[in-house]
């Protein structure tokens, strides 16, 4: 007790001294922006007022955005572009992820080709898609015409474009879930396929019945990872479609941005980004409990 | 080749008429420089106007990349010799600049003095907010608006437009409409005629669709909705007809359905696949290289189509206005202009940056690099004249001249949400174009629509 209580308090202070910068970055950087956008929410903003003090408006914006056909449109294009995409590049990723773990021959140099795409800026794949999608002067009509295909329209038509914005996706992505496959691979033990040999399991039985369930937990991280990006998706459709042709590939951020900076109806915008924080967030709840089952 | 050019032109400040007449018109090439005339004086001792009273200050300028900004960079070290004044560039593609003008004015920044802006979409709601500087007073100021400036220069059309409920709140840098681009090779190979209507557009699309046996599209216009008002509007004026009835949406007026159908049919029986995305980008570049016979689109893409880099057609474009219809022939204009920020801290020394950017020199300078200038002056200027040597830059100056002559400012109705506004059009004509909907019912949905907009005030 000879230990002056000013030193104890200090110590006991210790540790939250040294949290607290990152503390208020965080309140500051997430938390304002949060509090601000569900108080535009409620109020009615327009180019010119002020920043606090705006008239009070109850629900009458998210009334607004629920009323508004284009909102639903736009929440059913977010879940359908994110599962056709989440879908096929989670398979292929997994499958791309065991193919890479061969040790053949120059699989160093193949493994750091495939990862190409990944690192590639969004904007600058969406512009070079862009270019190869072109109904008349793209790579990818001409290549199929000379083998007299049928041309597409691709981005340029309601009907194809969320498909053709997926095959972006999916060309960016798969290498992505593919690498952190790859990795859980790497790091699987010997032991249980050593045992599975000896009891002469062939390599497909020890494919389904090993590998696959051990990377259950990876390949679940891997899509969790994955689909709270997915369903934010903006850079690729703004470059590439900016949400056209007439709003067949708005996703919920196209629209917020939509209705925020182009129409200037700021309660309208941030009715739809909460609810999409909604949506990553029930999602992602929901995937942590479906990977809790597993462990 | 550049330093030296700006090395000469540092070394006076009246004439700027320092590079000879660059024939292609590209803004890509720089021809070497003349000597300075050996007449130049230092524009104080000749005016007596103090160009040096704000020397020291700063200020910074938003632009849209485009050619007026790439022509103007090299130029600014002559205004900041001239003036002391230092200039900060800002330049990004138009949609971000129109993001970061919103969000800075609506925090009443003062990070840009001078920004460019389209008075056409966003003058009314900007200057609703009050965003824009007051330039009335300016102008009348002696002290710092120089005698050169000579504002009554301006042609009437494009300085109105830079006018709101009568209140300058900008100056005019350029001036472009709608025309026609026709390729005449396809013309004289599918044995088509020039348009001299709005039908025989369709007419000669047919011819050279059906000759070509459909490898040659007819013709290529806006589809991106936002867009595709400033080229449907000549379909609406010619056919004698303004966008609303006595300010509300009446889309459903035969006259009007007929217009949406006409332009609809042009882009869907002859237009490119996937035309309903195509705004003057993609619409060039097929028109470039040869596969279009015709274009639909501003006066400014004369550049774009005959550009040596990648063009097809330099020598085998013409250019008419869009042809007239039953109603005669009203023409979109458009201007860009220059504007102050209200919330500027050195509004004055922007000021004398505004003027020296729309000077009779610099207008003359960009006009020889192919941007239509605002300014009579330019256009009775030898130098001018004589740069426009090609049959096609000559059609061009007529087409201008025309626009000018029958003028209409409105790219889209009068609503202050410019933006939802032209969008909602934009899909209406769109869905026609898709077969989704016929005419008349497009137009009552969007006539439905807009009237929502309009009255969400």
């Amino acid at each position: 007790m000879s230990v002056p209580s000013s030193r104890t308090s200090l110590t006991r202070l210790a540790p939250w001294i040294m949290v607290l910068p990152s503390v208020i970055f965080t309140v500051l950087l997430i938390g304002f922006p949060i509090v601000y956008v569900i108080y535009l929410m409620f109020t009615k903003w327009a180019p010119g007022s002020s920043f606090w003090g705006l008239p009070f408006v109850g629900l009458d914006n998210v009334k607004a955005t629920f009323k508004d056909v284009l909102f639903w449109k736009s929440t059913w294009i977010t879940l359908k572009i994110s599962a056709i995409s989440l879908f096929f590049e989670v398979v292929l990723g997994t499958y791309l992820g065991i193919l890479l773990s061969k040790s053949v021959k120059g699989i160093k140099v193949l493994r750091v080709l495939f990862f190409f795409p990944a690192i590639v800026p969004s904007v600058a794949a969406g512009m070079v898609w862009v270019q190869l999608y072109d109904p008349s002067l793209g790579f990818l009509n001409y290549v199929l015409q000379t083998f007299h295909l049928p041309a597409g329209t691709w981005l340029n038509d309601p009907e194809s474009v969320i498909y053709a914005l997926s095959i972006v996706d999916i060309w960016q992505w798969t290498p992505f879930i593919a690498m952190i496959v790859l990795g859980g691979i790497q790091a699987l033990p010997e032991d249980p396929y050593e045992a599975a040999y000896m009891d002469g399991a062939s390599k497909t039985q020890a494919l389904f019945y090993i590998t696959l369930p051990m990377l259950k937990q990876t390949i679940l991280i891997a899509l969790m990872l994955r689909s709270v990006d997915m369903l934010r998706i903006f850079d690729t459709i703004y470059v590439m479609t900016q949400g056209g042709p007439i709003n067949s590939s708005t996703s919920l951020n196209i629209y917020g941005y939509q209705q925020g900076f182009l129409y200037t109806s700021m309660g309208k915008a941030s009715t739809a980004m909460l609810f999409l924080l909604l949506i990553v967030m029930t999602i992602s709840f929901l995937l942590t409990r479906w990977r809790k089952r597993y462990v | 080749m550049r330093n030296l050019k700006i090395n000469l032109a540092a070394s006076l400040s009246v004439f700027m008429l320092l590079t000879s007449a660059c024939s292609s018109g590209g803004t890509g090439n720089k021809p070497a420089a003349s000597p300075p005339p050996t007449t130049a004086e230092n524009k104080p001792a000749q005016t007596g106007f103090d160009w040096k009273q704000f020397s020291g200050q700063k200020i910074s300028l938003l632009a849209n990349k485009q050619p007026w900004i790439t022509t103007l960079e090299p130029h600014i070290k002559e205004f900041e010799q001239l003036t002391g004044i230092k200039v900060n560039t800002m330049i990004f593609p138009e949609d971000q600049v129109r993001q970061k003008a919103l969000i800075s004015l609506q925090a009443s920044s003062d990070e840009f003095d001078v920004f460019m802006s389209l008075k056409s979409r966003e003058g009314l709601q900007y200057y609703n907010s009050g965003f824009y500087e007051n330039l009335d007073g300016y102008v009348t100021n002696a002290k710092i608006t120089s005698p050169d400036f000579d504002v009554k220069d301006f042609f009437e059309g494009p300085l109105n437009g830079e006018k709101i409920k009568g209140n300058l709140v900008g100056l005019p840098i350029n001036v472009e409409g709608p025309v026609l681009y026709y390729n005449k090779e396809l013309f004289q190979k599918y044995g088509a005629e020039v348009p001299k209507t709005l039908d025989e557009i369709e007419t000669a699309a047919k011819k050279i669709v059906d000759g070509s046996k459909g490898q040659i599209h007819g013709v290529t216009l806006r589809g991106l909705p936002g867009a595709l008002p400033f080229t449907f509007g000549n379909f609406i004026y010619n056919n004698g007809k303004t966008w609303f009835d006595d300010g509300k949406p009446n889309f459903q007026d035969p006259t009007r359905i007929k217009a949406i159908q006409q332009y609809a049919d042009l882009a869907k029986k002859y237009g490119p696949p996937g035309v309903v995305q195509y705004s003057f980008y993609q619409s060039s570049a097929l028109f470039a290289q040869g596969k279009v016979a015709m274009e639909i689109e501003s006066t400014n893409e004369l550049n774009s189509i005959i550009d040596p880099k990648n063009s097809r057609v330099i020598d085998k474009t013409g250019v008419v206005p869009v042809p007239p219809g039953p109603g005669g022939s009203k023409l979109t204009q458009l201007q860009w202009g220059l504007s102050i920020n209200k919330f500027a801290k050195n509004k004055e020394a922007a000021w004398l940056f505004m003027q020296w950017a729309t000077s009779k020199e610099m207008q003359l300078e960009m006009a020889l690099n192919g941007i239509a200038s605002p300014r009579k002056s330019t256009w009775d200027n030898e130098k001018f004249k004589s740069s426009m040597d090609t049959p096609l830059k000559q059609q061009w100056v007529e087409a201008l001249k025309f626009i000018m002559a029958n003028a209409n400012p409105d790219v889209g109705p009068p609503a202050e949400d410019q933006a939802q506004v032209r969008q909602l059009i934009g899909e209406m004509v769109d869905k026609v174009i898709l077969g989704d909907k016929t005419a008349e019912e497009a137009a009552k949905e969007a006539d439905a629509k807009l009237t929502e907009v309009l009255n969400k005030k």
